[in-house]
């Protein structure tokens, strides 16, 4: 089975400005991917380009299909939220549930009633009369409603407060998720889906600088703590990055055979937030 | 078919004054029938017949000019309101293509609010009639009630709706693309490129052939959907101080032989596709303000 979706050289330029230059990834069914960046980093270019808003070159399959040529079939089976507050301030409730299910052959009226039950929606209301997290509630219920392979969630928690953003997560995991799925989640907040990822692509300055899955990380990064006697002998090793915390130093290693590194102190599994920090701060130490 | 219907119940859903502003029209008139002073002179037959005939068609104007500028208007923003709240990210999650949004909205501005305007017009045309007519029986005996002129008005809206639909093709599909195109102030950004075209040309050529095409293309709408030798056919009636002329019927003003035989009116359709296949062009690719 090839991969849900698949990126070879794909680029995008916006004048003189590279936002994706010459990325490469996959994503396999059933993963829950985080793809992480700093702001401008190329992040919603990669989703605008798999969702078939943009324009790019290179070759990408979504679905095995051609995204911008081929959105209004793909969006049968793929369903995306791109921001919590592009539902239109004028739809009422209802009409967007109505709307939905007279042109999406995968929605579930049904379903998409009972999420909203749990809420204190009511369907005459307009969008422009509910609260940020509220839209968020009803968007989530349209989109979780909808029989997608692919679900495409872009900065989803933007502007929400802390409960907000915590019931979305809990809704996405408890109520939707199944191994039939695939979440690709972007955000530049990675402490916040660290939790629920399965698969962390970490992007810059249009490159993809990590691609793995969280199991991985174990295997392929280490991380020591060492006492300042031992620093020049770590150093010695080629971290790629280090940083001092509570008087060690905590150096990072894209490596597996980790035994020699014991020697030299703690040795640590870096947090999907500390991998983040550690590729993202600017190169080798 | 069935995505059509719902993108046009979505557009009479996101832009309500479609069916408030020509009920509004309606019962300020119906009002005005009820509460308004009517003073009708005593009128031969044939005479209280023409009378009921500007009053009808009068009417039938009103509805018509609000109408084609709210139309104008719709189709301007139909595209940009989209992208200024960026809902289109919304509606694009949707399996719809880009191709049906822009006809549907493109149909809803030239059929479905004409049509809407239409019915708006005959309820309220008749309700006055019938209580004009009610209130004035000693002096008008009930003649403003009309079937054949009523019947023949009836087609003049349909065929006045198809014909503009057509001529107008060019100026429709201009300000779809101007609204899927435009980041701010759209109505301002619609006038520049003709006005900037015509100064130009006028400027380094000393021409006058943009200004010409587009005089022509407003303005010529009448001499090709109606007949222009009516001279004949006109009937004077003299109410108090005033003299109506009126066309003695409506039938023979109608000349859809001649419209769709124009080669001006399929040159017009060819450039209004065109600008429909950009405006199609620019919403797959704008997604921002």
């Amino acid at each position: 089975m090839p991969p849900l979706i698949e990126a070879h050289d794909l680029s995008k330029n916006y004048g003189k400005h590279v936002a994706l230059d010459h990325v490469n990834f996959a994503v396999e069914t059933g993963r829950i991917v985080g793809l992480i960046g700093p702001n401008g980093a190329g992040k919603t270019t990669a989703l605008r380009a798999i969702l078939g808003l943009t324009p790019y070159e290179g070759r990408l399959r979504v679905l095995d299909r051609e995204p911008f040529g081929e959105r209004a079939a793909l969006m049968r089976d793929a369903s995306f939220i791109a921001d919590v507050a592009v539902l239109p301030a004028w739809l009422r409730v209802d009409q967007a549930i109505d709307f939905v299910a007279g042109i999406h052959p995968r929605f579930r009226r049904d379903r998409a009633h009972a999420l909203l039950s749990k809420t204190q929606i009511t369907g005459k209301r307009r969008m422009r009369e509910l609260s940020k997290g509220m839209k968020t509630q009803v968007h989530l219920a349209l989109t979780m409603a909808i029989d997608a392979k692919l679900l495409v969630l872009d900065e989803p928690t933007l502007g929400l407060d802390i409960l907000a953003r915590r019931s979305f997560f809990d809704a996405l995991v408890n109520d939707y998720m199944d191994e039939t799925r695939t979440i690709l989640i972007t955000t530049h907040q990675v402490e916040e889906v660290e939790n629920l990822l399965t698969d962390v692509i970490f992007i810059d300055r249009g490159r993809i600088v990590l691609d793995c899955s969280l199991e991985d990380i174990a295997t392929r990064y280490a991380a020591v703590a060492v006492a300042d006697d031992k620093v020049a002998a770590a150093r010695a090793e080629r971290p790629f990055f280090e940083r001092r915390t509570l008087g060690k130093t905590v150096l990072y290693f894209e490596r597996s055979d980790v035994q020699q590194l014991a020697n030299l102190g703690e040795l640590l599994t870096p947090s999907v937030s500390d991998l983040f920090v550690a590729k993202l701060s600017g190169g080798a130490a | 078919m069935n995505d059509y219907a719902w993108l046009v119940r979505r557009e009479f859903w996101e832009n309500r004054a479609i069916w408030i502003v020509p009920i509004a029209i309606g019962v300020a008139l119906t009002l005005a029938a009820l509460f308004g002073n009517v003073q009708i002179p005593a009128l031969s037959a044939p005479d209280s017949r023409a009378l009921s005939g500007v009053v009808l068609f009068g009417f039938g104007v009103t509805f018509f000019v609000v109408m084609n500028i709210y139309a104008t208007w719709y189709l301007l923003d139909c595209l940009y309101a989209d992208r200024k709240d960026r809902s289109v990210l919304f509606w694009k999650s949707l399996p719809i293509s880009d191709t049906a949004t822009v006809l549907a909205k493109l149909f809803t501005g030239l059929i479905a609010i004409p049509l809407v305007y239409f019915i708006a017009a005959d309820i309220a045309t008749l309700l006055m009639a019938f209580i004009v007519s009610v209130r004035a029986h000693s002096a008008l005996g009930g003649s403003l009630w009309q079937p054949d002129l009523w019947l023949q008005l009836q087609v003049l809206w349909l065929y006045l709706i198809v014909t503009t639909a057509i001529w107008y093709l060019p100026f429709a599909g201009y300000l779809m693309v101007m609204s899927a195109w435009a980041r701010r102030a759209v109505t301002l950004w619609s006038i520049v490129p003709p006005l900037a075209a015509y100064l130009l040309e006028r400027w380094f050529f000393g021409t006058h052939w943009v200004g010409t095409v587009l005089q022509e293309r407003a303005f010529g709408y009448l001499p090709h959907a109606l007949r222009d030798n009516y001279h004949g056919t006109w009937v004077t009636t003299v109410v108090g101080d005033d003299t109506i002329t009126t066309p003695a019927s409506i039938w023979r003003m109608l000349d859809p032989l001649g419209f769709f035989t124009s080669p001006a009116t399929w040159v017009g359709v060819g450039v209004g596709i065109a600008f429909i296949i950009a405006a199609i062009q620019l919403r797959l690719r704008r997604t921002e303000v």
